[in-house]
């Protein structure tokens, strides 16, 4: 074992400090009606009645493709999303998000849900080796039903996740959402993996197959 | 300080009454020895850290040292986050939400708890040899409140 130098340590490693803090995260200069992050983009707080207004009149003026209409939103969203929030890490780290360990990586991403105002998100690990990712939202800003359909609903989040995750692993993957909270289930449960292998899940959402049951027959 | 915020966000209602000036006076008063004790946690920062580290290596000569750095690291984040909390007079809330949900994440996934257990251990009895009876009745609270988030 090499002797520890508390010095070195100080000086030459990136802090493990968290960057999305929101008390040092947003700030503003109020006087301009500007609010910003610590690197200077812009935020935007949105009132929750736009976002129900976006799914309302979407769904008035497109019908049944109101849906692909956000999801693709959210893809573009998820792109750019994806480029800040490496930049800024890379940035505050020194380092490089490839080179990050995957810990720091997740919390971060949570970090970021929840200064936002996202919700909260959590990542599940279990099936990784398998080739799927689980991700969990609770108390999404996303999740609200649309006139006459029954399904879920986090169709930004599915776009969001699809792209962020594609750029990060560097090969087209697609989320498919399995619960919602807006039909009553405990979080918003959203499945990430190559799309040949879930083409079908979204039937069988509709079919009113369970979270668990469409893991247990992906993983099979 | 985060109660000097709530009375802030009164100004418009009212004047602030009795006994809330009393609560003022006592922060400003207590300024002073809070000051002395974040200088000193400031000053010591690097042999504290230094000590700490020693000692773990030598209590744990087969753990990682990347795993002791890590620690060491974190350690350092909480006292610079607990000598800022003693300052603003705050109480253990602002520790949670400012650092300590933050690093919890890592000393559960990477089963650092008992290398922060030695750590915590060696450090308490530091700060004993650094700090008076008195000084030790306000920091230790907020160390406190951070060994038992990161051991538990």
């Amino acid at each position: 074992m090499t002797k520890i130098n508390v010095v070195d340590l100080i000086t030459d490693k990136p802090l493990i400090a968290n960057f999305f803090d929101y008390e040092a995260y947003v700030r503003g200069d109020l006087e301009l009606g500007l609010l910003e992050n610590r690197r200077g983009d812009r935020l935007i707080a949105i009132p929750d009645t736009m976002i129900n207004a976006l799914y309302q009149g979407l769904s008035k003026e497109t019908g049944q493709a109101a849906r692909l209409v956000m999801i693709n939103c959210g893809k573009w969203w998820g792109k750019s999303f994806y480029n800040r929030f490496q930049q800024s890490l890379q940035d505050f780290y020194g380092i490089p998000l490839s080179e990050m360990d995957m810990l720091t990586f997740v919390r971060s991403l949570k970090e970021y849900w929840i200064t936002h105002g996202w919700g909260k998100l959590e990542f599940d690990p279990e099936y990784r080796d398998r080739g799927l990712i689980v991700i969990r939202t609770y108390n999404s800003a996303y999740s609200r039903s649309l006139p006459g359909e029954q399904r879920p609903s986090c169709f930004l989040e599915v776009g969001i996740l699809t792209s962020f995750f594609s750029r990060l692993v560097g090969r087209e993957l697609v989320a498919v959402q399995t619960t919602c909270e807006s039909l009553g289930a405990d979080c918003n449960r959203f499945i990430i993996g190559i799309p040949e292998r879930l083409g079908n899940v979204e039937q069988w959402v509709l079919d009113g197959m369970s979270h668990d049951a469409i893991m247990q027959k992906l993983v099979l | 300080m985060m109660r000097v915020a709530e009375l802030l966000q009164k100004t418009e209602d009212r004047f602030l009454n009795s006994e809330e000036i009393a609560e003022l006076s006592n922060f400003v008063a207590g300024m002073p020895a809070r000051l002395t004790i974040y200088k000193k946690l400031r000053d010591r920062e690097v042999p504290i850290l230094q000590a700490v580290a020693d000692q773990v290596e030598q209590e744990l000569p087969s753990a990682d040292t990347k795993d002791v750095e890590k620690s060491i690291s974190s350690l350092m984040l909480v006292l610079r986050y607990c000598a800022m909390a003693l300052l603003m007079n705050s109480d253990e809330a602002f520790l949670k939400q400012r650092i300590l949900r933050w690093l919890e994440q890592v000393s559960t996934a990477y089963n650092l708890r008992r290398i922060n257990e030695v750590i915590f251990r060696h450090l308490n009895h530091l700060l004993t040899q650094e700090f008076s009876p008195a000084e030790l009745g306000l920091l230790q609270p907020l160390i406190t409140t951070a060994q038992v988030t990161l051991i538990y």
